[in-house]
């Protein structure tokens, strides 16, 4: 399977909807020297406008819910979506708190999970190997 | 015809969703042209509602997992507060070999803690390479609490009553060759963040703190510290092991001779704070005293001394960004917590940032804001308003990260010059 | 400012607020391998004489360091505790001490002590949001940590009626507590 849907590697954008910051130092540790996801060419960017994937990390608190709607809209396609860590599966530890509205599968669609609190950057990186896997099969289609 | 009197601001919104600063909050920053005129801040996005957890769903061992999540990074602090001020209403004494491994654990934290922010400070300013450099240094300790604990990330060494782990005479070789190495790369560390030409540039007095300021803004941790205020709970309340060490507080004239209160004197104490706690994790290795690790073994039992505990404790630990405290109130045949309040120390902190960005120029607000080491997570949240054309305009954390960049870079040429 | 022992502190407690003083508790505890002592100091006063004990805790200590406000429903009553320390700077010398003020839920009202102590604006209106105490005089009233589309009325630490059981999300495949 040749890779031609994207012509560059993957830009990815991550977004905090109210996580603990666990999960978010080990997306970081992924771009590090030690597991050096950028010899890839997978990027960190700064802006929705110009990414692949979405990682979305942290139970969805409910300030937070518009402007994640509002950032996967503004996201062009094809994109794909990871929800990474234990908190965007099901909220994680704060199952049934008051100020919390839903998994993040609530809200916007969904196309890889990773569970852990917090994954392994291991994980991340297959995560995203996978939706790329995903978004090739996508296109060919 | 110009209008030289009439000023209108600028509104800017920072946040809460930005790429410079891993965690939501918004600040709206009231600006005259490129100087700062007010801040305001706005948090709550992180807000999880982990008290009301406590009080209703969980039993008190429960609790201890639910306080490691309050925060990734600070992940040690939290549960050995919380524990601290259980043990306190309930009456339960660890024994001393506990309360060294919880300051071997706690200290090791503040190492990967400071080393964290100084990899973020420096991707701040814009050097990136800095960034990956000091990272990569960071895997070493990184890989030292995964040899101890278990894990990098949630270590869950705590149990009321003692540690769940115990540090044994043959993971002392490991844990010593690790310690070899932060100290033999620990000048290199400081050259790089303090003799460089760019950085002294642009962390000398900028985001000054005045030691007025801080005690009456109740500032805790480095950023306090940094201002002259002599406050560490180590070195002052006694607790665990602390107690038998003699800390002291770190200010940065031990290394400058003067106290200004910028972001320079934050970078200082933090490094300064990393050699300090090499120093006492090897002392601890030293002195540690035998015997159990556990005041009680069989949690059934203590779930049980807990549910027909009767009082109220307070519970206060020395987290890499300041104080951290715990107050909890039991209740005899209640199975839950009776009361549960969390206080971290960026939640005091915020409350100097409108007295540090007063003043200061649009381009230096990433830095000014990360010296103090925010963890929203932690507290439960930058809009700017330019006063001259009263426009609206939205700047992302993006641009703002990218004036800070071009701030250094027009620095640099002029120094090359 | 000399350093008194937490003995000597309760007497000057009550020796400034007379007859507004309910009660006092003292707790030590030995630490670790040297059994230092670990001291925390607790101070029940009359709701009128609140400010007066926090003068007279300036007194003991310029800017005394305030941690926290918390409070607790405690059925017909709602108990506050300001947890201040003092002696910080000083090693193995510092106190906590908690001022505790209980307030009858049909009346809740306490003044603002941000005139004294500027940093306690925050907690101030945490507990404003959080509990549904009226902070009387505070400069800025606007919520804290809940967001602006919080229903009003509800406070979540109460146990009560009021608090947020009807905000709570259920699992799915599990019904309504």
């Amino acid at each position: 399977m040749s890779l031609n849907a994207i012509k560059r590697a993957l830009w990815v954008y991550h977004i905090n909807t109210g996580s603990c910051n666990g999960c978010d130092i080990e997306i970081l540790a992924v771009l590090t020297p030690r597991y050096d996801v950028e010899r890839f060419g997978i990027m960190l960017v700064g802006t929705p406008r110009h990414a692949d994937v979405l990682l979305v990390t942290g139970p969805v608190a409910r300030q937070m819910a518009p402007r994640l709607k509002r950032v996967y809209e503004q996201t062009p396609d094809p994109k794909m979506v990871i929800a990474v860590g234990n908190c965007g599966l099901e909220g994680g530890v704060f199952y049934e708190s008051y100020n919390l509205v839903g998994p993040v599968d609530q809200h916007i669609p969904v196309d890889i999970y990773v569970p852990g609190c917090p994954p392994r950057p291991e994980a991340i990186i297959e995560a995203v190997a996978k939706a790329w896997v995903k978004l090739e099969k996508a296109a060919e289609k | 015809m110009k209008d030289e009197g009439m000023t209108t601001t600028y509104t800017i919104p920072v946040g809460p969703i930005h790429p410079a600063l891993k965690e939501p909050i918004r600040l709206d920053l009231k600006v005259d042209g490129e100087e700062i005129v007010d801040v305001d801040v706005i948090v709550g996005q992180v807000h999880r509602g982990i008290e009301w957890l406590g009080m209703n769903r969980n039993n008190p061992i429960q609790n201890i997992y639910l306080a490691e999540r309050v925060c990734g990074i600070c992940n040690i602090c939290h549960p050995f507060a919380y524990i601290m001020a259980v043990e306190q209403a309930a009456g339960i004494t660890p024994p001393e070999r506990a309360e060294y491994i919880r300051v071997i654990i706690a200290e090791m934290e503040r190492i990967h803690s400071h080393l964290l922010w100084a990899g973020i400070a420096a991707h701040e300013i814009g050097f990136d390479s800095v960034f990956y450099l000091v990272w990569r240094v960071r895997e070493e300790i990184m890989d030292l609490i995964e040899y101890v604990t278990g894990n990098r990330v949630t270590k869950a060494m705590f149990q009321i009553g003692g540690v769940r782990r115990d540090i044994t005479e043959e993971q002392f070789p490991r844990i010593r060759k690790t310690l070899a190495y932060y100290k033999s790369i620990f000048n290199q560390l400081k050259t790089v963040f303090l003799d460089d030409r760019t950085i002294r540039m642009r962390t000398k007095n900028v985001g000054i703190l005045k030691v007025e300021d801080a005690l009456k803004l109740l500032t805790v941790g480095p950023t306090a510290r940094a201002s002259g205020v002599n406050k560490d709970i180590r070195q002052d309340q006694p607790y665990a092991a602390y107690a038998d060490l003699d800390i002291k507080a770190i200010t940065p004239d031990m290394l400058t001779g003067t106290v200004v209160g910028d972001v320079y004197d934050r970078i200082i104490v933090r490094l300064l704070e990393v050699k300090q706690s090499i120093e006492i994790i090897e002392c601890c290795l030293e002195e540690m005293p035998p015997g159990a690790i556990l005041a009680e073994p069989k949690m059934a039992k203590v779930l049980n001394t807990l549910k027909t505990a009767e009082g109220e404790g307070v519970g206060r630990a020395e987290a890499p960004r300041g104080e951290v405290i715990h107050y909890v109130r039991l209740e005899a045949g209640r199975e839950t917590l009776a009361t549960w309040k969390i206080r971290a120390p960026t939640y005091v902190n915020l409350m100097a940032v409108p007295t540090i960005l007063k003043g200061a120029q649009l381009a230096d607000v990433p830095i000014v804001f990360a010296s103090i080491d925010p963890c929203m997570s932690c507290t439960n949240r930058a809009v700017v308003v330019n006063r001259k054309t009263s426009k609206r305009a939205s700047f992302t954390n993006e641009e703002l990260h990218h004036l800070c960049v071009e701030k250094t870079r027009r620095l640099s040429n002029e120094l090359a010059r | 400012m000399e350093i008194l022992s937490p003995e000597e502190i309760v007497e000057s407690f009550k020796a400034a607020l007379g007859s507004s003083f309910i009660d006092s508790k003292i707790y030590q505890r030995e630490v670790a391998v040297k059994k230092n002592l670990f001291q925390a100091i607790w101070i029940y006063v009359k709701r009128e004489a609140f400010r007066q004990a926090v003068e007279h805790t300036c007194k003991l200590q310029e800017y005394p360091h305030l941690s926290i406000i918390s409070s607790s429903d405690l059925g017909d009553s709602v108990g506050l505790i300001y947890h201040f320390t003092i002696y910080y700077g000083h090693h193995l010398k510092e106190l906590s001490l908690g001022l505790c003020i209980n307030l009858p839920k049909e009346d809740l009202k306490i003044p603002t002590i941000t005139d004294m102590v500027p940093g306690a604006l925050f907690t101030e209106r945490e507990t404003q949001e959080m509990m549904g105490v009226e902070i009387v005089g505070i400069p800025d009233n606007r919520r804290l940590f809940l967001p602006g589309d919080f229903p009003q009325g509800v406070y979540p630490w109460r146990k009560d009626e009021k608090g947020p059981h009807d905000l709570l999300r259920v699992l799915p495949g599990r019904e309504k507590k």
